[in-house]
């Protein structure tokens, strides 16, 4: 009878690199960029990158230098508290931008874009906001059932949390591209 | 005093706000935003500046000669380009202490309507003019435009003659059939009568439709081929802009829509212009009051009809995009069968397909029962004239106001009013999608290639000696690949370009080769800067060997002497000798006959790299651009590449891109690049001794190596 072997798992042959977050202290430079002091350097400028952006904003954050260089990854932002957790969402904040839509004025097909004009809120206040997207079908996705992203032909992304919350009349407008 | 403006759209917390960053000819730079000063500086502090994008959003940071790195504002994505441009601009004074601010900036809003423009588009979706387009591409109209006009002529004769059948019916009826007088010879007149007109119409049709379509096929032709030039002159950076696919669609897809619209549509639409107003002013002349019956339900129908296109179309449309999903689903998984299956993911691959097919089942069905059900409400609409004619008509020829002849005259001209309301509704959507074919095609044939040739070119030798003198470049010009690149190639030397991935080796030979033009500084071979050359000349004494060389369907013989069109065969076979290429070659049933290509014999990587590099040398060029031409072999073909490259690198320039660094070993020179700059320069030993950048890359590999 073969002897039975134990196979390692994953995580005991790849080390992850979760930030030790006690060891870790994030800060805001005179520049306003977010710095962090980790076991005893100094990272004047770093980025933080979501690596399940949609589905789970809040976890495996990837804590990266100015070359890119990944320091560490957050695996919640949840273990954070206080000031660090404030700059944590902050810097956040700074490198992901994606107004939400409450209303979409008027859609209109036009030199096979797609020009709409919408009413995007950023920071709790209503703005009028125009956009063209190019090729619908890649740029105006279905997230989940109910959540929507709309890419424009700039970079920008307009984000619809829920579609049935979405009054009528903007859901008609959007309905020819929903599929 | 001059200024650049740039605008932008968030503060620095990320609400929204207007805000300024003006960098003034005193080398001045403030920011403001909602009132407030966010930053002033000089660029004599500044070592650079630079933009960091985010996701959906960006900023505008300063590195100070300090080191401290300072945030100047924070903008969406639509401020992108612009802050691009300021930091060029800021950029170009910090380094040279000139501040050169260009004196008009491209427009990113419609000057008319005030809505963004798309980058690329070169006009505004909604204040476009319509009426120049038309012009525009009336222009490849015009040498048709005589026979084009001839063959309208005879299609509207044509058609006139068609007319003429329903006056012959009135006459037969009112005139022989009612008072039943008239013999056998005036009916059989009248009959002969009607089927000439209906035989001529016939005639001049087919002659009409056959010496159209040779124009139509001829405008087709042209603007295709115009098209298609005109690509082949833009530059790298214009198509790199542009998927394969857009760019092919443009030359065939919107070349046809085009074409279709200015022939097909336009033929028709000045035919059935012409028949509805000569049916019209008939049945006035015949009867002015019946004639009112039927003209008076087309705006009802026109109404009916436009608004039942649209919902079709639009529910159509999401139909024919649920199929679309179904083919690149089955597109995809048929590609990846082998993994599909070696991940033993059948099922999941079924239930994928299933659920796009099970939508557009449904799709589908609504939409048949949609069309099941206003079909019938429309076809009974187009009727409701037809209706009138008959019920008022009736009651008119009881009452002996108009004749049994008159009544059927008009019945039968409905049908050539009312058949073409169906075409007319669809005419708006047919305009728009030549208008959409029109901006695409001229988006590309009024773009002014940004590799141009000088007006003094010069086809002087190209000898072997290259240089780069402070050259920067960067594919998007907030992002700089080469950063100030000064370095100095002699005749006959083999360098070796060294660096990490992102290093700008690549961006380095693309310039060398002027697939793009630096942004700052000048390349120069032989003393000549490359931009007084003629391109085709400086190409055809520079041969290049990518990594991933793309062979053309043909021959091999064809794809050999594609660089050197005209090569006599014992040219082709040197060259394939000289790569190591001819023996495999030989050992095919057809040789240099074996047709290679998607359908062709299937080679494999180091066969197409031993043919790229024969490709590369038939042309004996005095430089030799090596672009990772062996990285993805395996050692054994590599070794047996090299051994033929060693023999042709010998006596001409040779600039070589390796991921395996031993392969550079025999250079020259080294030059070692690090985030866009040269960082170091020597042979393979001095770099070794340095213990710098070089000497760290050769002890990964060696460490990845004995590891492996």
């Amino acid at each position: 009878m073969p002897a039975q072997t134990q196979t390692a798992t994953l995580a005991d042959a790849i080390d992850i690199g979760f930030l030790d977050l006690a060891k870790s202290e994030f800060f805001i430079t005179p520049g306003g960029f977010t710095g962090l002091r980790y076991k005893g350097a100094e990272h004047k400028r770093v980025s933080l990158r979501r690596a399940l952006p949609i589905g789970s904003p809040g976890s495996y954050i990837s804590v990266a230098d100015h070359e890119n260089k990944e320091i560490g990854i957050i695996k919640s932002i949840d273990a954070l508290t206080g000031k660090q957790l404030e700059i944590v969402t902050a810097e956040l904040g700074h490198r992901y931008y994606c107004p939400e839509i409450s209303e979409i004025k008027s859609v209109k097909d036009k030199l096979g874009y797609v020009y709409m004009e919408l009413t995007v809120i950023v920071d709790g206040k209503k703005h009028a906001k125009n956009c063209a997207v190019k090729d619908v079908n890649r740029n105006i996705r279905m997230l989940d059932s109910d959540r929507l992203i709309i890419f424009d032909v700039d970079g920008n992304r307009y984000l619809i949390h829920s579609l049935e919350a979405l009054d009528k009349k903007s859901l008609k407008r959007l309905e020819p591209y929903l599929f | 005093m001059k200024t650049h403006r740039f605008s932008y759209d968030l503060d620095l917390n990320m609400n929204a706000a207007e805000g300024t960053a003006v960098f003034s000819e005193d080398g001045r730079i403030v920011s403001e935003c909602s009132g407030e000063t966010a930053a002033e500086l000089y660029a004599g502090d500044i070592e650079e500046a630079g933009v960091i994008a985010g996701v959906g959003c960006g900023l505008v940071f300063v590195r100070l000669k300090d080191g401290d790195e300072r945030i100047i504002c924070r903008f969406s994505m639509s401020k992108l380009k612009p802050a691009g441009e300021f930091c060029k601009i800021v950029n170009y004074c910090a380094q040279t202490g000139i501040a050169d601010i260009p004196d008009e900036e491209d427009p990113i809003v419609c000057e008319k309507c005030g809505r963004p423009l798309i980058e690329g588009l070169g006009v505004c979706l909604f204040c476009y003019n319509k009426i120049g387009l038309l012009k525009k591409a009336f222009v490849y109209l015009r040498p048709y435009s005589k026979g084009l006009l001839t063959t309208q002529i005879m299609l509207v004769v044509s058609s006139a003659l068609f007319l003429s059948v329903p006056i012959f019916n009135r006459y037969l009826i009112d005139d022989f059939l009612r008072p039943m007088r008239g013999g056998f010879s005036d009916m059989l007149f009248i009959g002969i009568g009607m089927l000439v007109a209906r035989a001529v119409g016939e005639v001049i049709f087919i002659l009409s439709s056959r010496r159209f379509n040779k124009f139509s096929i001829g405008f087709a032709n042209d603007l295709r081929t115009v098209t298609y030039d005109k690509m082949q002159k833009l530059s790298m950076s214009s198509l790199s802009k542009r998927t394969p696919g857009d760019l092919i669609r443009r030359i065939m897809e919107d070349t046809a829509t085009i074409k279709n619209f200015f022939t097909d549509v336009g033929r028709w639409a000045v035919e059935q212009s012409i028949m509805f107003i000569i049916v019209v002013v008939i049945l006035l002349l015949t009867n002015p009051w019946m004639t009112l019956l039927v003209i008076a339900p087309v705006p009802i129908v026109m109404l009916a009809l436009s608004q039942f296109w649209q919902l079709i179309i639009i529910r159509f449309e999401r139909q024919w995009r649920w199929h679309s999903r179904c083919n690149s689903i089955l597109y995809d998984i048929i590609k990846g069968i082998r993994t599909v299956k070696s991940f033993g993911n059948e099922d999941l691959e079924i239930e994928k397909f299933s659920n796009a097919t099970r939508q557009l089942a449904r799709v589908s069905s609504d939409n048949e029962a949609l069309w099941a059900r206003l079909f019938p409400a429309i076809t009974f609409f187009t009727g409701i004239g037809e209706f009138l004619v008959l019920y008022f008509g009736g009651r008119m020829i009881l009452g002996g106001e108009v004749s049994m002849g008159v009544l059927v005259q008009f019945t039968m001209y409905i049908v050539f009013i009312y058949a073409p309301l169906r075409w007319l509704v669809s005419f708006p959507r047919w305009l728009a999608d030549a208008m959409t074919g029109m901006v695409k095609v001229f988006e590309i044939l009024d773009e002014e290639p940004d590799i141009t040739e000088s007006e003094n070119a010069t086809t002087a030798p190209v000898s072997g000696r290259i240089s780069f003198d402070g050259v920067s470049f960067g594919y998007k010009s907030y992002e700089p690949v080469l950063k100030g690149i000064t370095l100095d190639i002699s005749p006959g030397e083999m360098i070796g370009i060294v660096g990490k991935s992102g290093a700008g080796k690549s961006t380095l030979i693309n310039l060398a080769i002027r697939l793009y033009d630096p942004n700052a500084g000048t390349v120069s071979i032989g003393g000549t800067d490359i931009r007084d050359m003629p391109p085709a000349h400086l190409h055809e004494r520079i041969g290049v060997v990518f990594q991933d060389s793309f062979l053309f369907a043909g021959t091999i013989f064809d794809n050999i002497a594609y660089a050197k069109p005209g090569a006599a065969p014992e040219e082709v076979i040197a060259a394939c000798k000289a790569a190591n290429a001819h023996d495999f070659i030989m050992a095919t049933a057809d040789g240099y006959h074996t047709m290679i290509g998607e359908s062709g014999h299937s080679l494999s990587g180091g066969e197409r790299q031993r043919l790229s590099i024969a490709r590369a040398i038939i042309k004996n060029p005095d430089i030799l651009i090596l672009d990772e031409a062996t990285s993805s072999l395996d050692v054994e073909t590599e070794s047996a590449i090299q051994e033929s490259l060693d023999r042709l690198t010998k006596g001409r320039t040779t600039i070589a891109i390796a991921h395996r660094l031993s392969t550079l070993r025999s250079a020259n020179r080294l030059f070692v690049l690090d985030k866009g700059k040269v960082a170091e320069s020597g042979t393979h030993v001095e770099l070794l001794k340095k213990r710098g950048i070089y000497y760290s890359l050769i002890m990964a590999q060696r460490q990845t190596s004995s590891k492996s």
